[in-house]
């Protein structure tokens, strides 16, 4: 090996690095079982044929990206740009509607309000944190959780269930457990994918990969911004995989 | 350890005359998987009852609770009569009361450290967890009142109106047909009109006494002992082995144990799950006992009561003396797991590994069956050391109200 091929091999290792690990990890090293999403997302599909992908998120304070760098680093955010990066040619249109202390009947109302605007191809919903942090009564949110979906599907668009996000601390105080199970069931019974992220967290918590509550103070944010970027790449691969099964096998509702 | 187990005491006590000692060992069971349950992330978890049927052990604590009161209290009415049966159960619902406020206070201090540990206040904004800081002098008036029951501790305010509800229905034990009926009237109706006591967090109760006492009572009713009029003891209620119930049963169980394995499976296997079936499944609330979790316990009940003989030797070996002993110390028992599960959790947040689980699990099952062997040491001094007592008054206890005899 020449002297001269040096800089030019550790450019190419520059380069290919990086990317070497992301084909490895496309999600921040969640395991890919989590991220399947079981079901299909036709109206997805169509829309993304079409050009056109309207995206509607509701929920409580996380969706909002409490105590990153700023709300271009919320979750939802950084879905939408990693989306439109991935797909130049689709015209993304993302509406976030959510606030603290949401509980699902709360959500289910923004829901109305913006359902009644416009149609949506796509709804993430995330649900059960407060409720869970609050005791408050399981059947109650799946009753809510039932009727929203029902008019998400009847409105023409696809949705995707989002449930609460792991933390030691909820775990440990709350029965986040019982809230988990019933948005596990509504989702099978509305045949939506349910992204898990309190599994998925959990799995990046036991791997030290994205752990917010063991970050040291001073890296706090860095690794808010982490754990909302690692949840968006998540949700890149759910989408796709859910997209491609309504692609191999499009299924009439 | 043996010597200590009551019902064992007798060298060959006759099938059918002493206690029943699969009670005491289910009991036992299911207090320490009450322990189990209640420390979130504890891998044991994963191996209770809640995981193969759609009830778990909640359901079985609360039947056997109602299965000891009706033979405690029963035999204080036939005895004494109903004013000193009714003035000892609420003895012993004070002793329950007391113990929940206790527990509650070492609920708030074990929040308020690991929300020191953690410092998560960046993380759970938008929890409102912390209702104790915000309001405390509220949030203690409220935990008085049993309308403030954080999460883990709402088994015993359950427990207290249960008993509470027993006290005007004592007679009624005589008359299980009567107290069945309006019992089962009162489930229907808080479950149509879906009627609950208030909580101040928004919502009702976790579990809803008014639709749990149904299964309570059942349990009363299963455990009452009647006195005939000569004096000797008559025949509990019992519902009779058939060919048809035992396979309805199984059926029954078959399927909710197949309905909560696939619930809990990956998402392709969870496709395979109907999605009427899944709405049903949706449905099944914890909160108000719903019948499919009702008709599981009952199944599972009538199942394990014709298939483990009374006099089963395997329920009187060694590896289970400990849960007999549990069963029989029910109320410390149960409230030291509560206790336990509060440290458990703490330790478990500190770390989730094997070494931590294993010493968690080790800790629980060690301390719980101290706590029943100290019970059963101090009522055997109580007596006078008497190991044998008179074979009348095997299976009635003595002192239904005291703190450490076989009460609920």
């Amino acid at each position: 090996m020449t002297r001269r091929s040096w800089p030019t091999l550790l450019l190419l290792v520059l380069c290919l690095a990086p990317r070497g690990l992301e084909a490895q990890a496309p999600a921040c090293g969640a395991p890919a079982e989590l991220l399947e999403p079981g079901v299909p997302l036709p109206a997805v599909a169509r829309a993304a044929a079409a050009g056109r992908l309207r995206v509607l998120v509701v929920g409580s304070a996380s969706v909002l990206g409490p105590g990153t760098s700023g709300p271009e680093a919320a979750w939802p955010a950084r879905l939408e740009a990693m989306l439109a990066a991935r797909r130049p040619g689709i015209q993304i249109e993302f509406v976030v509607r959510g606030r603290r202390a949401a509980t699902a009947q709360d959500s289910a109302a923004l829901l109305k309000e913006e359902l009644a605007k416009q149609p949506y191809d796509l709804v993430l919903w995330q649900t059960g944190t407060v409720e869970a942090a609050r005791g408050l009564e399981v059947e109650e949110m799946v009753e809510t959780l039932h009727a929203g979906l029902e008019q998400v599907h009847a409105a023409g668009g696809d949705a995707v269930l989002v449930d609460p996000q792991f933390s030691r601390f909820l775990r440990t105080n709350s029965n986040v457990d019982a809230y988990r199970e019933a948005i596990r069931l509504v989702a099978a019974a509305h045949a939506v994918p349910l992204f898990r992220r309190y599994e998925v967290m959990r799995h990046w918590a036991d791997a030290e990969e994205v752990d917010l509550e063991r970050a040291p103070r001073e890296a706090r944010v860095a690794m808010a911004d982490k754990l909302n970027d690692c949840l968006a790449k998540a949700l890149v691969v759910l989408l796709r995989k859910a997209v491609a099964e309504a692609r191999a096998a499009p299924a009439p509702r | 350890m043996r010597s200590l187990v009551r019902g064992l005491e007798g060298p060959a006590a006759p099938p059918g005359s002493g206690r029943d000692l699969r009670v005491d060992l289910f009991r036992g069971l299911a207090l320490f998987c009450i322990f189990i349950d209640h420390v979130p992330g504890n891998w044991l978890g994963l191996l209770t009852l809640r995981n193969i049927a759609l009830c778990d052990a909640t359901e079985a604590f609360v039947l056997l609770a109602g299965y000891a009161a009706g033979l405690a209290y029963g035999a204080e009415l036939d005895r004494r009569g109903y004013s000193f049966a009714a003035a000892s159960l609420v003895r012993r619902i004070g002793t329950l009361y007391v113990a929940h406020i206790f527990l509650f206070v070492v609920f708030t201090a074990q929040v308020g450290f690991s929300a020191a540990a953690l410092d998560t206040t960046a993380y759970l904004d938008e929890l409102h967890l912390d209702v104790f800081a915000e309001q405390p002098y509220l949030a203690l008036l409220q935990a008085l009142l049993l309308r403030f029951q954080p999460a883990f501790l709402d088994i015993l305010p359950l427990y207290i109106v249960l008993l509470l509800l027993l006290v005007p229905m004592l007679p009624l034990l005589r008359a299980p047909p009567l107290l069945l009926g309006l019992s089962a009237g009162l489930y229907l109706a808080v479950r149509l009109a879906d009627v609950n006591l208030p909580s101040w967090t928004g919502g009702g109760w976790f579990f809803n006494p008014l639709a749990w006492q149904f299964l309570f009572f059942f349990g009363c009713a299963l455990g009452y002992v009647p006195r005939r009029p000569d004096g000797r003891r008559g025949r509990r209620l019992t519902l009779p082995f058939h060919p048809a119930l035992a396979s309805g049963a199984a059926l029954i169980l078959l399927l909710g144990g197949l309905a909560s394995l696939i619930s809990q499976a990956e998402a392709e296997a969870m496709a395979l799950l109907p999605e009427h079936v899944a709405e049903v499944l949706s449905a099944v609330d914890k909160t108000g006992l719903h019948p499919l979790r009702l008709l599981s316990i009952l199944a599972l009940t009538y199942l394990v009561a014709h298939l483990v003989p009374v006099g089963a030797a395997w329920v009187r070996s060694a590896p289970l003396l400990p849960f007999v002993l549990m069963g029989q110390h029910g109320l410390p028992v149960f409230c030291t797991g509560i206790f336990l599960s509060f440290l458990g959790r703490l330790a478990l947040e500190l770390s989730d590994r094997w070494p931590m689980q294993l010493g968690v699990n080790l800790a629980g099952i060690l301390v719980l069956t101290a706590v029943g062997v100290i019970g059963a040491w101090y009522r055997l001094r109580g007596s006078g050391g008497r190991p044998v007592p008179a074979p009348e008054s095997v299976a009635l206890p003595t002192r239904a109200a005291s703190l450490t005899n076989s009460g609920p």
